[in-house]
């Protein structure tokens, strides 16, 4: 069962409907110094609010979009699987942005990864845009109010908001939840190392011969003494005594599943190992559920045959989204497609503690990787304003839409 | 590392690229023998291929094999590399990964191929890959360890054929290209054109911005002049230095609104006419 821990986060930031806006609506407003009263015994972890729906503990996924649609975030304890676009380029990137998201509020990071060092990744992670601010920007930046001469030459017609300070002071930024961040620098080395990050890379825990004699697969059960460990040791198992402060930690585990793990499910139409994966995730469940932290997994579902595998995989885990993105495939000459990077399914999305779950209300869900937003939007036709307009005519693009519309 | 995937198993493209760079190559020799691959090639050419014959006994029946399967793994591939003992990491050529595929399991090929790759012991791999010869998810799994893949299919007249190259970069950006071309007797690969979809799109892509200020009855455009009186127009509410300072920083007593309440404000909610008896 899942904990309804009964914490609030110290500015409590707008309400879930506000937050991401489908298009382009990307500054909160957080101008408020509200600090709401709080008992001594509850704990507030940085980074985290309780939802608005079921009160549960919600961490930011780093992107804003997402957390929209998956009801205003990820909760504690849960697991979000990610099916891979054909190059996990996207994937990645929304690894990336869940590791940088942790870096920014301070969680505690565990990189798992078989295919490039943990290191890799995250050295590859997005800068922090640190200096939003609600207001519109002022073409040049405002000075202290001991120059008022220069001030007033700044803005000829907002002149009014130029003492407005353009970072929140009293508010630090890390208090925010969720951030945006620019995909074209990386974190500055100073902002990652102040991160407590945990790695596990399988080369240096199995040797490939042995693994290759061995009946099962071995991969996944040292993932998980080795994630059991970690939990263990650094306190975040929710039965060791709350003494000092808790921190979440958040577990990116890059593309489970594939042949580099050991296991052959993507490999052949009928696996062998077909249930390491799914007892690893089941087991993986249980960790997370008993302990503050949160995983997100990448799977290349494109490659595995077996449809009913893939059903229980998406079963096990919680959340469960799938990127299909249009390099490579026809559907990129498609002008349907054009402002698109690709196409994002919500496979499922959990009921924690209540009857319903909360869907987002649109199937045709399209994202685009802008330099400092990832967003996702809803596909819609544009209007049909050819001369020929008539019903026969109409037939190609809402064939198309159907298609992406049932998936 | 770069894959070869070819539909209908050309084995020619082989010799390619072992000539084609100043490069010490080694070859992997399974599905052809040594003497039909070095067929064509010229001596100076061979003196840079070190081939390995696995050709003659693969599985390691006679007592003394050259290169089994067995022996695709880290250790003995690094070893054979190191016996030219040159000082630029070699490239290794692998005749045919579907060989192998076939006697290991994927996931071992696999991280055997992910260990060659992240070593220093070779500088590139190219393996060839029958497509036809494997399950999808092989074929898929394989490929998806690749940077570079070459799909090779025959062409629509003869001695043609179309290749589609997806090239993945360390950044994530993936580039796609479809080229047609023949080998001549010689060995030389003349590319002879791209093939016509992407034609198409370029085509398609290309489109001029309108200017929706053209072709108008009345004139949206400013001259210069008119642009200078426009910027020394004075707003309203662009007040002087002294009052904007006077505003932005409100002294003590300024702006105190006072306000006596009057009969208006009188008004109870549970008796709005005002009409009730006590």
């Amino acid at each position: 069962m899942l904990h309804n821990i009964d914490v609030t986060s110290s500015n409590m930031a707008a309400p879930v409907n506000s937050v991401g806006k489908t298009s382009g609506d990307r500054f909160q407003v957080n101008c408020t110094s509200f600090q709401k009263k709080t008992r001594s015994k509850l704990i507030s972890i940085p980074g985290t609010r309780p939802s608005v729906q079921n009160g549960q503990l919600l961490v930011s996924t780093g992107v804003t979009s997402l957390d929209y649609l998956l009801g205003g975030g990820l909760a504690v304890g849960t697991v979000l699987l990610i099916e891979e676009d054909r190059f996990d380029s996207y994937s990645r990137m929304i690894l990336k942005y869940f590791l940088a998201e942790g870096v920014v509020c301070r969680h505690e990071l565990f990189v798992a990864t078989a295919q490039d060092n943990p290191d890799e990744i995250l050295q590859e992670l997005p800068a922090p845009i640190l200096d939003d601010v609600a207001v519109p920007k002022p073409v040049d930046q405002p000075r202290p109010t001991g120059e008022p001469q220069d001030s007033l030459d700044a803005m000829t017609i907002a002149w009014r908001y130029q003492n407005l300070p353009k970072v929140q002071s009293a508010l630090a930024s890390s208090s925010r939840f969720g951030h945006y961040y620019d995909v074209s620098k990386t974190m500055e080395a100073e902002i990652r190392q102040a991160a407590k990050c945990h790695r596990f890379y399988l080369p240096d825990h199995i040797t490939p011969s042995s693994a290759a004699h061995s009946a099962r697969v071995e991969s996944y059960s040292a993932l998980l003494k080795s994630l059991q460990e970690v939990i263990h040791r650094e306190g975040f198992d929710l039965a060791t005594p709350m003494s000092k402060s808790r921190n979440i930690l958040r577990v990116g585990l890059h593309s489970l599943g594939s042949a580099l793990w050991g296991d052959d499910m993507c490999c052949h139409d009928k696996p062998r190992h077909g249930h390491a994966l799914t007892t690893f995730l089941y087991g993986l469940r249980a960790l997370l559920r008993s302990s503050l932290s949160v995983a997100v997994v990448t799977l290349p579902s494109h490659l595995i045959q077996d449809r009913a595998l893939m059903g229980n995989i998406t079963r096990l885990c919680d959340n469960a989204i799938a990127l299909e993105s249009f390099k490579g495939s026809e559907r990129e000459t498609n002008p349907l497609y054009k402002d698109y990077h690709g196409l994002l399914f919500v496979r499922q999305v959990p009921h924690l503690n209540c009857l319903a779950r909360q869907l987002p209300d649109h199937k045709d869900l399209a994202f685009k990787l802008k330099r400092k937003q990832f967003t996702i939007e809803r596909l819609h036709l544009p209007p049909d304003l050819s001369d020929t307009a008539s019903r026969v005519s109409r037939g190609e693009p809402v064939g198309v839409a159907s298609a992406c519309g049932s998936g | 590392m770069y894959i070869l995937a070819l539909k209908n198993s050309y084995n020619l493209f082989l010799n390619i690229f072992s000539v084609a760079r100043e490069e010490v190559v080694h070859v992997l020799c399974f599905d052809v023998s040594e003497e039909e691959l070095k067929v064509g090639l010229k001596p100076s050419d061979t003196q840079r291929l070190h081939i390995h014959n696995a050709y003659s006994d693969p599985l390691g029946w006679t007592g003394h094999p050259n290169f089994t399967a067995q022996q695709f793994i880290l250790e003995d591939l690094a070893n054979l590399v190191k016996q030219t003992s040159q000082p630029k990491p070699a490239v290794l050529v692998i005749d045919s990964l579907s060989w192998i595929l076939r006697h290991k399991t994927p996931p071992a090929v696999c991280q055997t191929l992910q260990q060659l790759r992240k070593g220093g012991a070779v500088r590139a791999v190219i393996g060839l890959l029958h497509t036809d010869m494997h399950q999808r998810g092989t074929v898929g799994s394989v490929c998806h360890l690749a940077t570079s893949l070459i799909s090779v299919a025959p062409g629509v007249r003869g001695k043609e054929a179309v290749a589609r190259v997806t090239k993945r970069s360390k950044s994530g950006k993936v580039m796609q290209d479809e080229e047609i071309f023949c080998i001549a007797e010689d060995f030389t690969v003349t590319i002879l054109s791209k093939a016509s979809h992407a034609e198409h799109k370029t085509n398609s892509t290309e489109e001029e911005q309108a200017d929706p200020t053209a072709n108008l009855t009345f004139n949206l455009r400013l001259s210069d002049s008119e642009l200078e009186a426009k910027q020394k127009l004075t707003l309203p509410f662009v007040f002087s230095k002294e009052k904007k300072t006077a505003l932005l920083h409100p002294g003590p007593g300024s702006g105190r609104i006072l306000y006596e309440p009057d009969a208006n404000d009188d008004y109870d909610q549970e008796d709005p006419d005002d009409d009730l008896d006590v």
